[in-house]
């Protein structure tokens, strides 16, 4: 009898302390901040909602989550982290390398995840890929550029010089621009570069380049990303063969795009946090570059462009856009 | 609104105090109507950013800043006096000019400050949190910063640099040289600006290429809702004013980020701000509606 | 004290309305004379006052005031030497400043302003005292924004203001005519007295005959950019407006058509 009660109260009080539990859990808050809305960013922003829900973590069970964007103003993005620090958020996910730096400015303690930072280290989020030891991990969308070069020379393989169309008020894309800069010299190519300030510059900046260059190459430049048309317009007129580095600009013009995918990168992402969330301290979490890259190709734009694909190459590629 | 949100809204309100400052000598007191600010307030945090991570100290980089936004101030004022160039474009030009000298200091759009020393790391006492230690000494800035340009217009060359914006040409006939007051108060102007930006960059942990964009606005903005609340033609009056309105603006903006539970998202987040500040504009208008029925009973 | 020599200045040169407004202009202006300036529409009155201000360049000729040649300086540098009262009440006074704040800048007029209070306790006084003479009850004003003042008080006030400092000559451009009558003949009464009690060198440039003759010691009259007219002395005491205007009828050989100056 005494042990039948005892056993009786004593699963009583494992269910209720595990129901405690399982809702203490979910009873968190993640507060996402991101620079400016943007399709690619708010991929991120999904992919990481999408983690949470997998992992358990839903608004439904208590997990308060918000989101906020700065409109491209740093100064907002002070106030946005400030704001978020002060929520009691268990995690902040901050995407881009000015909301990540606002957010780390305002608190050295609460968990950060970055996403979308293409240079960590040059940010000074971490000061090296490895665990940071720090309140910061993160996912960096850098992409190596061995790879694209080597898509680069696949398609064009003549090439010599290579055009880039890149806002210049950009950190992730001055990143690149002198990172290929130094990669082309290296064998014997160049690089030749044309500013876009802002998103009406894009077509200037690439009309400038024709008769210069035997490729454009793009980064995921938010610029050019947005003002991608202006861009395919100036590749068909004059021939040129466009290179993209995130693939939805493959079904916008591009030929190809060896790149992140920017819901999975969320994803990536959320897994961080559903981990940070499940007690793992952010500074033993080294940071990530994407683990997944897709190769689109558009042999339309291909043909518009000028350019014969290699039904081998073809075969290789992740999705074929029409 | 938590203690956080407060405190952030108070330390960029009074960095931004400094903007509005600069704002009401060149727009209120010269008449010259400066965008040079959007390029002087990312000079001064280029300056300060790329210095401090080159080793100097923070102070100093401070103090460099301040002296670049100067110098931008007085290249605005040379297009203006000497080549007679039209005020309002005269300081486009240099705002357009400075997003590339920008670019050439940082050598990037975004430089890091987080692991470096800043003026509020350093005056940082231990006993209070970083948060309220850097508002402490804002305040201490802005406070100085007032009474200095309060003692200034209450002096000869204060006067005259006020009667050259009110009434060139009788501030001429009195001896006024009224080009070289354009140009100081230009350099003041701007000066101020320069070490706002300075001190934001250091406060935010970078300088971004972007952190000017809208900068004329903020100052204005501060202005005016400064001086709707605090009406007065008296310059000891409106330097209080606008310090005022900049604090209220990024009260404003704090309030609407936590505008959420009327079911306004992120993207409302500039017209939630519109909003209120305009609510701020219209109430003196409607007390002042209010005021003479009540005398007329 | 002011000489100006054969100031020539040609408005809008080789255009369809290109005007000669000065032709050979020449004024000597001794220490202490007191000058009335007259002439139609046109004939050059503003513009020669301006040029002696330096408000406006002139092509040829050479302006010498207290033995200084001036031609080329600009107004502030001029300042100095010149003390002036607009014609518009609004142009002369900075409307935003209060009325010591005004007198405070008028009292460094051609000085280096440095950075000691502008306005001070012992100035304060001083401007109690002078604005008591008008008459007015503005000493008791004197934070009072000086736009809040009517057109007549602030052409007192700007008349006090000229007379602040001493300077070599005085100009007042037409400096009643955007007063009404009453107003302006209290005006003129105090610029006789200020004139005579500080024995300004002064210029005074009107449209009224009238005016012309009642103040001053000589009367001068301007026709296309030219004196033509010079009356001093015993022959100016008994004249009057007929009498002025036989003499400028024999003088140019014809008659004065300007309604206005004729009615004045």
């Amino acid at each position: 009898m005494k042990s039948k009660s005892v056993t009786k109260v004593l699963a009583g009080l494992f269910t209720s302390l595990s129901l405690c539990a399982a809702a203490s859990v979910s009873a968190q808050t993640v507060s996402v901040s991101s620079i400016v809305e943007h399709p690619a960013l708010d991929s991120i922003r999904d992919g990481v909602k999408h983690s949470l829900e997998q992992a358990g973590y839903t608004e439904a069970k208590g997990l308060k989550w918000q989101f906020q964007t700065a409109q491209g103003n740093t100064a907002i993005a002070t106030q946005i982290a400030r704001k978020f620090v002060g929520d009691n958020s268990d995690v902040i996910v901050a995407i881009s390398t000015p909301s990540a730096q606002a957010v780390l400015a305002a608190s050295k303690s609460v968990p950060i995840v970055y996403s979308a930072v293409t240079d960590p280290v040059a940010a000074q989020l971490v000061s090296s890929f490895e665990a940071s030891g720090t309140n910061v991990t993160g996912v960096s969308d850098a992409l190596a550029l061995e790879k694209q070069l080597e898509l680069i020379k696949k398609i064009v393989p003549d090439a010599k010089n290579v055009g880039m169309v890149y806002n210049p008020g950009e950190a992730n894309s001055a990143v690149v621009v002198e990172r290929m800069k130094a990669l082309l010299s290296a064998e014997d190519m160049s690089l030749v570069e044309a500013t876009a300030a802002r998103t009406v510059d894009v077509g200037a900046a690439a009309r400038s380049l024709v008769g210069k260059v035997d490729v454009i190459y793009t980064n995921t430049d938010n610029n050019v990303v947005s003002a991608y048309e202006s861009l395919v317009k100036v590749g068909n007129d004059a021939n040129i063969p466009l290179i993209a580095s995130d693939t939805d600009s493959v079904g916008r013009g591009a030929i190809a795009a060896l790149g992140v995918n920017y819901y999975d990168l969320g994803l990536q992402t959320g897994e961080i946090v559903v981990r940070i969330l499940k007690g793992e301290k952010p500074g033993d979490i080294a940071s990530q570059t994407s683990n997944k890259l897709e190769l689109f190709v558009n042999p339309g734009a291909a043909e518009k462009q000028g350019v014969e694909l290699d039904p081998e190459f073809l075969q290789s590629a992740t999705k074929i856009v029409e | 609104m938590s203690e956080y949100s407060i405190y952030g809204a108070l330390e960029l309100g009074l960095i931004f105090a400094l903007v509005a400052l600069g704002v009401l000598i060149s727009f209120r007191v010269l008449r010259f109507p400066d965008l040079t600010v959007d390029g002087s307030f990312p000079l001064g945090g280029a300056c300060a950013a790329v210095l401090i991570s080159n080793g100097v100290d923070p102070f100093t980089a401070t103090i460099v800043a301040t002296g670049a936004g100067a110098i931008a101030g007085m290249i605005t004022g040379l297009l203006n006096v000497k080549l007679k160039i039209m005020d309002l474009l005269a300081s486009i030009l240099m705002m357009i000019a400075l997003y590339s000298i920008n670019l050439r200091i940082m050598g990037r759009p975004n430089v890091p400050l987080i692991s470096e020393p800043t003026v509020f790391s350093i005056l940082q006492p231990a006993s209070i949190p970083d948060f309220k230690a850097k508002v402490l000494i804002m305040l201490v800035i802005v406070v100085l910063v007032k009474l200095a340009l309060d003692w200034f217009f209450s002096t000869e060359k204060g006067l005259a640099m006020r009667a050259t914006g009110s009434n060139p040409r009788m501030a001429r006939s009195q001896g006024v040289a009224t080009g070289a007051m354009v140009l100081l108060g230009m350099a003041i102007s701007n000066a101020l600006v320069a070490m706002a930006g300075a001190l934001y960059a250091q406060s935010n942990g970078n300088a971004d290429i972007s952190m000017g964009i809208g900068t004329i606005v903020i100052g204005l903005a501060a202005v005016i809702v400064g001086e709707s609340i605090l009406p007065s033609r008296r310059l000891v009056v409106a330097t209080l004013a606008v310090i005022i309105g900049a604090v209220l603006y990024r009260f404003f903006i704090a309030m609407a980020l936590n505008a959420d539970f009327i079911g306004l998202g992120a993207q409302d987040l500039n017209l939630v701000t519109a909003i209120l500040v305009t609510v701020a504009l219209v109430i003196p208008i409607i007390k002042r509606k209010l005021k003479p029925k009540k005398n007329r009973v | 004290m002011l000489s100006a020599q054969n100031l020539q200045l040609t408005f809008n040169p080789d255009t369809p309305i290109e005007t000669r407004a000065l032709r050979g202009m020449s004024l000597d202006i001794p220490e202490g004379q007191f000058v009335t300036v007259i002439g139609s529409n046109g004939a050059g009155k503003s513009t020669f006052l301006n040029a002696v201000s330096g408000d406006q360049e002139i092509d040829a000729g050479t302006i010498i005031i207290d033995g200084r040649d001036v031609t080329k300086q600009t107004v502030w540098k001029r300042a100095k030497l010149v003390a002036r009262v607009f014609q518009d009440p609004m142009a002369g006074t900075c409307e935003d400043l209060t009325i010591e704040e005004n007198l405070a800048l008028a009292s460094n007029r051609g000085q280096r302003r440095g950075l000691k209070a502008a306005v001070q306790k012992a100035m304060r006084d001083e401007f109690k005292a002078r604005l008591e003479t008008l008459g007015l009850g503005l000493e008791n004003r004197l934070t009072d924004r000086i736009g809040l003042l009517s057109g007549g008080q602030r052409q007192a006030v700007s008349l006090l203001m000229a007379a602040m400092r001493p300077s070599r000559i005085l100009l007042l451009d037409e400096h009643t005519a955007a007063l009404d009558p009453r107003t302006a003949d209290f005006v003129l009464k105090l610029t006789a007295r200020i004139v005579e009690e500080n024995r300004l060198t002064t210029m005074m440039v009107t449209h009224s005959m009238r005016q012309a003759l009642d103040v001053g010691d000589r009367t001068v009259m301007l026709h296309q950019g030219q004196v033509v007219l010079d009356v001093s002395g015993d022959e100016r005491k008994g004249m009057d407006v007929t009498d002025l205007l036989h003499m400028f009828e024999k003088v140019r050989g014809e008659k004065i058509s300007d309604d206005a100056l004729l009615l004045s």
